[in-house]
């Protein structure tokens, strides 16, 4: 980690300092006859990518830039959410990426990736020149229909993991029996499609032990949704009639919302919640915005090394850029890390990129503890463009109608491969 | 003569047998280590494949593909790549130590 005295201690210590003494800012200069990777935003994208670049490239300087010194994942946190697992559960911290791989931590809020000098600008001032930047930014969302910045300290919208996730888990928790849990889920794209409809599933788990008098409605701003078979074979074996889902055009549309008293005008009339999960609709993260990598919501990018098309040394990996076919998932934004790290590797050194890359997503959602079920796809990414090799016969879903040992054997899997991701990018 | 019949029986095995490229293989596996761990080592009940053997673990790939084994998730993941690919594959798994 990083702290201030740390910091002053590469300016002197590793690299030259340069200082303009009128404005006070300082510059954290490029080390001599070394290259420097530094990438700003610690998930899924983010971390992996430092870490493998460290593997392809170990005399690269690799500065990882996140601002918080937990990271709490989404995926399993839907698990948080219904009490089957502490929030610790998916909490994870940089330690050993610094002492393990030698990445250089640094937990500080970026200001915005200046292309035009190559350079990283923190909000404090300082400048870190970089050779290549992995910009990891995630998602934001946008605000409106009566949702605004602030709301979610009552309808909490849980799609960010920490203090979201401890708050909609205590509300469910406090929530009387025979409430009413609402969910509005938004319309493409957005981060984790199957994500709404594991933790509906999750949260009906919960109440079916507790609270079982309870309901739960989902106003979708769609017609369908991910793994929608699976999921709704799973609700009629499991929760019969607790769960009504109701699409955009038959009942789900969202008109506007009071986040406090927690009633949603829809345009079949008023619905009224005990418990409000609004999950609003996405764009990139701000960052993004402020490098001038967006273009519309997303970061357009080449295909083949996720070099942002706007600013060159630039890549954009994860929720944040367009990888046409791949869902904004947390397994993509690993795949694209360590992707986007070996090309920037041998880019580094001048030798020919991987041709063509070939990456993948599997997506595993709990229906319950025991009962899982999956999605996955593998890609190769073309000139402009990431195709899913689905017509090889490659990826799909889970069988429908299958037995409750293939359910339970895809729920073990679920967790399973929780641990071994943390592990390959934290670890 | 023998030894040349001894030449051209080492040609002749080594042409069954793609030779490794380390860079393609390890690109490759980058998709098998987002669920079985880097490098193959693993830590859960997705399994080890970290220094399996090279011969063995690309029949069982070929198996996967051909629908000779099955499984809930492998066979998913194994038709979006070429034999030669998944030969690939095997032979960076068996270069990792275990």
């Amino acid at each position: 980690m990083i702290n201030r005295r740390s910091f002053n201690k590469i300016l002197l210590g590793t690299t030259a300092l340069s200082f303009a003494a009128c404005t006070g800012i300082s510059e954290l200069s490029l080390p001599k006859n070394k290259k420097r990777v530094v990438i700003v935003g610690g998930g899924f994208g983010g971390a992996t990518a430092a870490k493998y670049l460290k593997r392809f490239s170990p005399d690269t300087e690799v500065i990882l830039i996140e601002q918080n010194k937990d990271y709490y994942t989404c995926p399993f946190s839907n698990t948080v959410i219904a009490g089957m697992n502490k929030i610790d559960y998916i909490k994870h911290d940089y330690k050993t990426l610094e002492s393990k791989y030698n990445i250089i931590v640094m937990h500080e809020k970026v200001k915005k990736v200046d292309g035009t000098i190559n350079s990283v600008i923190l909000e404090n001032g300082k400048i870190i020149p970089y050779t290549k930047a992995i910009v990891a930014p995630g998602i934001d969302f946008k605000y409106d229909k009566g949702y605004e910045q602030g709301s979610e300290a009552y309808a909490p919208h849980a799609y960010k993991a920490g203090e979201q996730t401890v708050l909609l888990s205590e509300q469910l928790k406090n929530m009387k029996d025979g409430g009413t849990f609402v969910m509005v889920a938004p319309n493409n794209p957005f981060r984790c499609p199957p994500g709404p409809y594991e933790r509906v599933s999750l949260v009906a788990h919960y109440l079916k032990h507790n609270k079982p008098n309870s309901k739960i409605v989902i106003l979708d701003q769609k017609n369908k949704f991910s793994k929608q078979g699976l999921f709704q074979e799973g609700w009629d074996k499991l929760y019969k009639d607790m769960i009504d889902w109701r699409s955009v055009e038959f009942g789900g549309k969202v008109i506007s919302v009071n986040p406090k008293t927690k009633v949603i005008k829809t345009d079949d009339g008023e619905v009224r919640a005990d418990v409000l999960n609004y999950i609003p609709e996405q764009k990139a993260g701000k960052l993004a915005f402020d490098s001038g990598l967006v273009d519309g919501d997303w970061c357009p990018i080449n295909t083949k090394t996720f070099e942002s098309k706007l600013v060159k040394n630039v890549y954009v990996i994860g929720d944040a850029c367009i990888a046409g076919p791949m869902p904004k998932s947390g397994f993509s934004a690993n795949s694209q890390g360590k992707i986007a790290a070996l090309q920037i590797s041998r880019i580094l050194v001048n030798l020919p990129l991987v041709n063509p890359p070939k990456l993948a997503n599997t997506c595993y959602s709990l229906v319950s503890p025991n009962y899982g079920i999956s999605v996955a796809a593998v890609y190769e990414a073309h000139e402009n463009e990431i195709v899913d090799l689905k017509s090889l016969g490659a990826g799909g879903l889970s069988p429908s109608y299958a037995d409750e040992g293939i359910r339970m054997q895809e729920a073990e899997y679920a967790v399973g491969w929780y641990k071994n991701q943390m592990s390959d990018i934290f670890r | 003569m023998k030894k040349l019949g001894l030449l051209l029986l080492c040609l002749s095995s080594l042409s069954f047998a793609a030779e490794y490229d380390p860079v393609k293989g390890e690109m490759l596996s980058l998709s098998c280590t987002s669920c079985h761990g880097t490098e193959g080592k693993s830590e859960a009940i997705t399994p080890y494949i970290a220094g399996m053997g090279k011969a063995n673990m690309y029949q069982i790939l070929l198996d996967f593909k051909s629908g000779k084994r099955t499984e809930t998730m492998m066979q998913k993941h194994v038709k979006g790549f070429t034999d030669e690919e998944l030969e690939q594959i095997a032979y960076y798994f068996s270069s990792v130590k275990r």
